[in-house]
């Protein structure tokens, strides 16, 4: 079977980008969690883990 | 969000998840014994929020003699059973005091569960001593100064590890001791993460 060409380079750029989108969303989470009620972001997480 | 911090305490309230409650049920078997323990790594970001779960939480817990031991391991076989050993010496000897840590989960259960250790390194002792008192919803329990953390999950340095740190850092930014964590970042070698990563 014929697989595709792997580049490992564009691998790793597109991981090293995925990493820096979900570190600017825990940056846009934490500032909703300062200004959201501890029982909003709390229940939020609560159906999260549960 | 609402959250009090004074010193040595940190209080707020949230709706318990399920770990939140299986911490909360665990540590009051060690503060009803008056055992000095600590949570570190994971659980500390999860409890202020973070959008994770996780399967264990590390507790270090001060060094104590066998017959100390004895009666921790007889509170905790209350609802708890220890995933490695059913033999309290073989936990004690094998177990903690050659530097291995016990797993305890709730009876019938594998996950979650207590990753329950002596202290190693003169870090763990510090941590013990420095610990954090947490007030969630009138229950209390010690986690690892927020610094530290901060730090050392920048050393640990895998992805969900510096996630936690990012999560730590941006949400009590403005009451960090910063000195404290220049410091643990010039000891543990995580300037260049923490300059790439956290600001």
């Amino acid at each position: 079977m014929r697989t595709p060409r792997i580049n490992l380079k564009e691998l790793e750029k597109i991981k090293e980008e995925n990493f820096k989108e979900r570190l600017e969303f825990i940056d846009k989470y934490v500032e909703w969690m300062k200004k959201t009620s501890n029982k909003t972001w709390s229940s939020q997480q609560k159906d999260l883990i549960d | 969000m609402k959250i009090n911090i004074s010193g040595k305490e940190i209080e707020f309230k949230k709706e318990q998840n399920k770990l939140d409650r299986f911490v909360i049920e665990f540590t009051s078997l060690l503060n009803r014994l008056q055992i000095r323990y600590v949570i570190v790594s994971g659980y500390v970001a999860i409890l202020f929020g973070r959008s994770r779960t996780s399967e264990d939480v590390d507790i270090i817990v001060e060094k104590q003699d066998f017959k100390t031991f004895i009666t921790v391991w007889n509170t905790i076989s209350d609802g708890y059973y220890c995933i490695n050993t059913n033999d309290v010496k073989e936990a004690y000897e094998d177990y903690l005091s050659s530097g291995i840590s016990l797993r305890f989960a709730k009876k019938n259960t594998f996950i979650p569960n207590i990753e329950f250790k002596f202290p190693k390194t003169d870090l763990d002792n510090w941590t013990a001593q420095k610990r954090k008192k947490v007030i969630i919803n009138n229950h209390y329990f010690y986690i690892s100064p927020l610094e530290l953390q901060i730090s050392f999950k920048l050393h640990l340095g895998s992805e969900k590890d510096i996630e936690d740190a990012r999560h730590l850092y941006k949400l009590f930014e403005e009451t960090l001791d910063m000195t404290l964590i220049k410091e643990f970042n010039r000891k543990l070698k995580t300037q260049a993460l923490f300059q790439r990563y956290l600001q």
